[in-house]
């Protein structure tokens, strides 16, 4: 059937309102960071600056530690994604193709633990970091970010190794791998898209933490994360809004590489033609 | 190549039987087609067989080594699966070559076999593919290539045709029985087409509810089926079934026909089966006056249904599994029968000779 004309104007404005709305509070980041301070609470507001301060970002990566800031950020999503990643695959390969007593209730148990919200975890393992000593250590958000990174891709892989026939790793079996052959020159392989979506999903809440770096890494300042140290350019009785819109124009920037890189992988549909 | 031996193999799921103790022994070389309904075992058993699957009891010998306790990839089976099962992230050479690469083979040996196997199923020229660049004929031949380079003792094949289209499945089924005959691999098919297990097998082993009904040749099991289940089973349209009792003179009254039935051994009744292809226009020993109530035509041939009295026929689905018929109706194939009508009066006939006796209580053939 189709759309009428009416039907087809409605659907384009619809999309272009979603798309507006969803990109608006980015373009107000630029508008933000590239206008004079005196210009940001004019009224009416300037939708676009008269004078962009483009040397802003210069100006940010001079007064500020940036990029140790980025730095400390990739290596707490790099070391929490690798060890979320290394756990994950095995427990959702196994959620997926062992039936084992007690096998569903560990699932369940795992899916329970995603939906506690990072906050009410802070204090138990603020007890524990400080019991073996690594509160102010990269560890302590490598570790809490592992935490609450494992429920949500486990979950996520199970669900994309349920999408794979069982017989791709029979056939391998067959043709001589053990079940953990067949798994990692199989079912890995063909996991990528999976595989990547899930580990982007993991770097993406790793490096939008703020709870745990405020709490763990708070008095290290050498190992504050961009998140953390963006927060400390507010002033307490004034704000440079220019410079932290700035700031986290930069630390936006990586995420927006990263999916660029994997977006072919994200997208993929390699499991296409394995079966009927 | 080798004979494959199967003692006595049972699997439980809990409680549930699947297989209730399975025996099998195929001669090296042979063609031995699995057929049965859904549910039957078949697939279970060739899972078993291939070391996917663990039996609860039971040997499995594949050649004079026991296998039982081996893993899939130690038991030298290839298997082709239903749904191909090729790895999306290889090219078809790749793919075929995958076993053998697992099993530390020289490249230049693998590529060499690659390309033998590859002529014999005219996929040459696919061989740079993936699998989802292939269709659904090309796959399948893939999927054989793959099973073929390994050169193993036995194939496996999980019913490989059931995705393809009609056509292509006739193809691919005449391409298979002659790959058996060019390579003489001992085989052990699973279906639930009884065309195919006719058109293809050396020998049949019919299934029903984790038990073997009968094993036989394709021709003994159609001309001498064990019971109702295998009469109804093989054969299309199946076999039709007919409550008989004995009349007083001891003969058995067959749709309202006295016939001498021996097989019956006196037995106040019996079930009659009638293979459809058995009923013929026109008189003849046992004449039988119909009308029709349904005409399916087929070019060559017709599928006449006419209805009986309920009590006299019996639902094949009591017998066999259901085919669409109803209790109380008949099916008659007739070949080049000229022009009839639903309504209008017809009469047919039955060789008594052709007629199958089964004993109503345990549905074992009697003749």
């Amino acid at each position: 059937m189709r759309a009428t004309p009416l039907q087809q104007a409605l659907l384009y404005a619809s999309v272009i309102l979603t798309c507006a709305i969803l990109v608006f509070p980015i373009y107000w980041l630029v508008v933000t960071a590239l206008s004079q301070p005196d210009q940001l609470r004019q009224l009416p507001p300037n939708f676009w600056p008269t004078e962009p301060r483009w040397e802003v970002f210069a100006k940010i990566f001079e007064e500020r530690p940036i990029f140790r800031w980025l730095g400390n950020s990739a290596l707490a999503a790099i070391g929490s994604v690798t060890i979320s990643m290394a756990v994950s695959v095995l427990a959702g390969y196994s959620l997926s193709r062992f039936r084992v007593r007690g096998g569903q209730g560990l699932g369940l148990f795992i899916l329970t633990a995603k939906m506690l919200p990072a906050t009410l975890l802070v204090i138990p393992l603020f007890g524990i970091f400080r019991t073996v000593g690594l509160i102010g250590s990269m560890w302590s958000i490598i570790l809490a970010h592992a935490t609450l990174i494992i429920p949500f891709t486990t979950w996520m892989l199970k669900g994309y190794f349920d999408t794979i026939p069982r017989e791709l790793e029979q056939a391998a079996m067959v043709d001589g791998c053990s079940p953990l052959g067949a798994m990692f020159r199989v079912i890995l392989p063909i996991s990528a898209p999976g595989l990547a979506a899930t580990a982007l999903y993991g770097f993406v809440l790793s490096w939008s933490d703020y709870a745990y770096a405020r709490t763990f890494l708070t008095n290290a300042q050498d190992n504050w994360t961009a998140n953390l140290g963006i927060t400390t350019m507010k002033g307490e009785y004034v704000s440079n809004w220019s410079d932290i819109s700035a700031a986290s124009i930069l630390v936006a920037l990586p995420i927006l590489l990263i999916y660029l890189f994997l977006e072919r992988y994200l997208v993929g549909g390699l499991t296409a033609g394995s079966d009927k | 190549m080798a004979s494959i031996s199967i003692e006595n193999v049972k699997k439980n799921y809990g409680a549930l039987e699947i297989l209730k103790g399975f025996n099998l022994d195929v001669a090296d070389g042979e063609f031995v087609v699995l057929v049965g309904p859904s549910g039957c075992g078949k697939s279970t058993m060739l899972k078993i067989l291939a070391g996917l699957e663990e039996a609860t009891s039971g040997t499995v010998r594949i050649g004079d080594r026991d296998v039982t306790d081996l893993a899939p990839g130690d038991r030298d089976i290839a298997m082709v699966f239903q749904n191909y099962a090729l790895y999306p992230h290889l090219t078809v050479a790749q793919n075929m070559g995958f076993g053998l690469k697992m099993r530390g083979t020289p490249t230049d040996v693998i590529a060499t076999r690659v390309a033998d196997a590859a002529k014999i199923l005219d996929v040459a020229h696919l061989l740079g593919r993936r699998p989802k660049q292939l269709s659904g004929g090309q796959r399948q031949r893939v999927a054989l290539g793959r099973a073929i380079v390994r050169e193993p003792q036995a194939f496996l094949m999980d019913e490989p045709l059931s995705n393809l289209d009609a056509k292509l499945r006739v193809t691919m089924r005449a391409e298979i029985a002659a790959l058996h005959q060019r390579l003489g691999v001992t085989t052990i098919y699973v279906t639930h087409d009884q065309i195919e297990a006719m058109t293809m097998a050396d020998r049949i082993v019919i299934m029903k509810d984790g038990e073997i009904q009968q094993i036989a040749e394709p021709d003994t099991m159609f001309q001498h089926p064990a019971n109702l289940f295998v009469a109804g089973f093989i054969g299309s349209p199946g076999m039709n079934f007919i409550r008989s009792r004995r009349r007083d003179d001891g003969r058995y009254s067959v749709l309202g026909q006295a016939v001498a039935l021996p097989a019956g051994g006196g037995a106040p009744e019996v079930i009659v089966g009638i293979r459809p292809e058995h009923l013929t226009l026109g008189p003849g020993m046992l004449t039988i006056d119909i009308r029709p109530t349904l005409i399916e035509g087929l070019g060559s041939e017709k599928y006449v249904y006419f209805d009986v009295p309920e009590d006299s026929a019996i639902h094949p689905a009591t017998a066999a599994p259901d085919d669409g018929r109803k209790a109380g109706r008949i099916i008659a194939r007739l070949m080049n029968a000229g022009p009839i009508k639903i309504g209008e009066a017809l009469t047919l006939s039955a060789d008594p000779a052709r007629l199958h006796v089964f004993d109503p209580a345990s549905g074992k053939a009697l003749n």
